[in-house]
């Protein structure tokens, strides 16, 4: 009877342990989104070994969003900006959709294009999860309304602080036709989330 | 080709004595033929000039009204073109993006016509950019469920009870 008890004690210990370290190496959070290495960063060199620009294209609102070396490939819906002046962002129990800022340039003219999407919601990842993990030379595809496909090629992959944003690098106008692609990334704090974000960096290289 | 100038001489004619009621075949969707406003270009940033157009009014020069995106009242004159009546204003450089409708009152009949203006701020010098980081996760990636954190700690207390538990027997020699 002892035994029994004993052995029965022993086999509750060893499954209340093992479920205890699972539960909590599970809630302790080795699944944070990617972070762009230092090496993804911008350069000094400026457009010197980047990509040759392709000509940029009439203006035609985006439809689908597609980063294959990320698995991405995702629709579009239009974003504004919100009352602080920063830019909207898609509906976050959507964690498929992507945005892109319609009263700014569109994806292929020349300008600044943007596009921003969640890196999780409440449930999990979402559309731009894996976003940090982009490196320089990747493709970006675009398709756009007038059923072109504008194929950007990725310049750089930062990571920037939001208290200390360089709005003028990441939304200000360009001479050719560029694109951001925006998520939350950086540090994370429970009481105030991601503390900055990802951005890419690419530029119009071609078109289909 | 005068066959064609004659054409459009009539229809403008006639467009002009009957209104809407008598649409040209010939340019059936047309705001031309429709008797409404045409307003070139398709879309202007904000700062720019738009021209309308229309072939309602004839010859008799007509009032335009651009109040609705803040441009006020401007005039429209017989143009280049034959039985067209045309005239322009500056968008204001405060203009937000959007459909404003721009309106025109024949000098002549009274007649009202109208025309879409869609004013986009595509041009890169006018654009407002947006400012400051975007809210793009609240951390549900990270799995840090506190129902599952708390779930952990209490089946590791559980453990260690049991292990305290099985030690006393053991140092009891309650026999293991």
């Amino acid at each position: 009877m002892r035994r029994v008890g004993n052995s029965a004690i022993a086999a509750v210990t060893a499954t209340a342990l093992c479920c205890g370290v699972w539960l909590l190496l599970d809630a302790a959070g080795t699944e944070a989104p990617p972070q762009p290495s230092a090496a993804q960063a911008r350069t000094g060199a400026g457009r010197a070994g980047q990509a040759p620009a392709a000509p940029a294209l009439p203006p035609s609102p985006p439809e689908r969003v597609r980063i294959p070396a990320i698995g991405v490939d995702a629709p579009t819906t239009g974003l504004g900006l919100t009352p602080s002046g920063s830019l909207d962002v898609p509906p976050p129990e959507q964690a498929g959709l992507a945005g892109w800022y319609e009263a700014g340039t569109t994806p292929g003219e020349t300008g600044t294009a943007i596009v921003a999407g969640h890196v999780d919601n409440a449930e999990g990842p979402a559309v731009f999860y894996r976003l940090g993990a982009l490196e320089k030379g990747s493709v970006i595809e675009i398709d756009r309304r007038d059923g072109g496909v504008a194929v950007f090629t990725v310049d750089a992959v930062e990571v920037y602080a939001a208290k200390d944003f360089p709005d003028e690098k990441v939304y200000g106008a360009a001479d050719r036709p560029e694109l951001r692609v925006i998520t939350c990334g950086g540090a994370y704090s429970r009481s105030t989330g991601y503390q900055g974000n990802v951005v890419v960096f690419a530029h119009l290289t071609g078109s289909r | 080709m005068r066959r064609t100038a004659r054409l459009l001489t009539g229809t403008a004619l006639a467009v002009a004595a009957v209104g809407l009621a008598s649409p040209a075949p010939a340019y059936a969707g047309d705001a031309r033929a429709t008797g409404g406003l045409e307003v070139r270009p398709a879309s202007v940033v904000p700062g720019e000039r738009a021209t309308v157009h229309t072939t309602a009014c004839g010859e008799d020069g007509a009032a335009g009204d651009a109040s609705a995106v803040g441009a006020g009242e401007f005039p429209l004159a017989p143009g280049a073109r034959e039985g067209e009546t045309t005239g322009g204003f500056q968008v204001p450089p405060s203009a937000q993006p959007g459909t404003y409708e721009i309106v025109a009152t024949c000098g002549g009949s009274g007649k009202r016509v109208a025309g879409d203006l869609v004013v986009t701020l595509t041009a890169a010098r006018e654009q407002v950019h947006p400012r400051g980081s975007v809210k793009t996760g609240v951390g549900g990636a990270l799995g840090s469920d506190p129902v599952q954190t708390a779930a952990g700690v209490a089946a590791l207390a559980v453990a260690a009870a049991g292990g305290t538990w099985l030690l006393h027997r053991r140092a009891r020699g309650d026999g293991i």
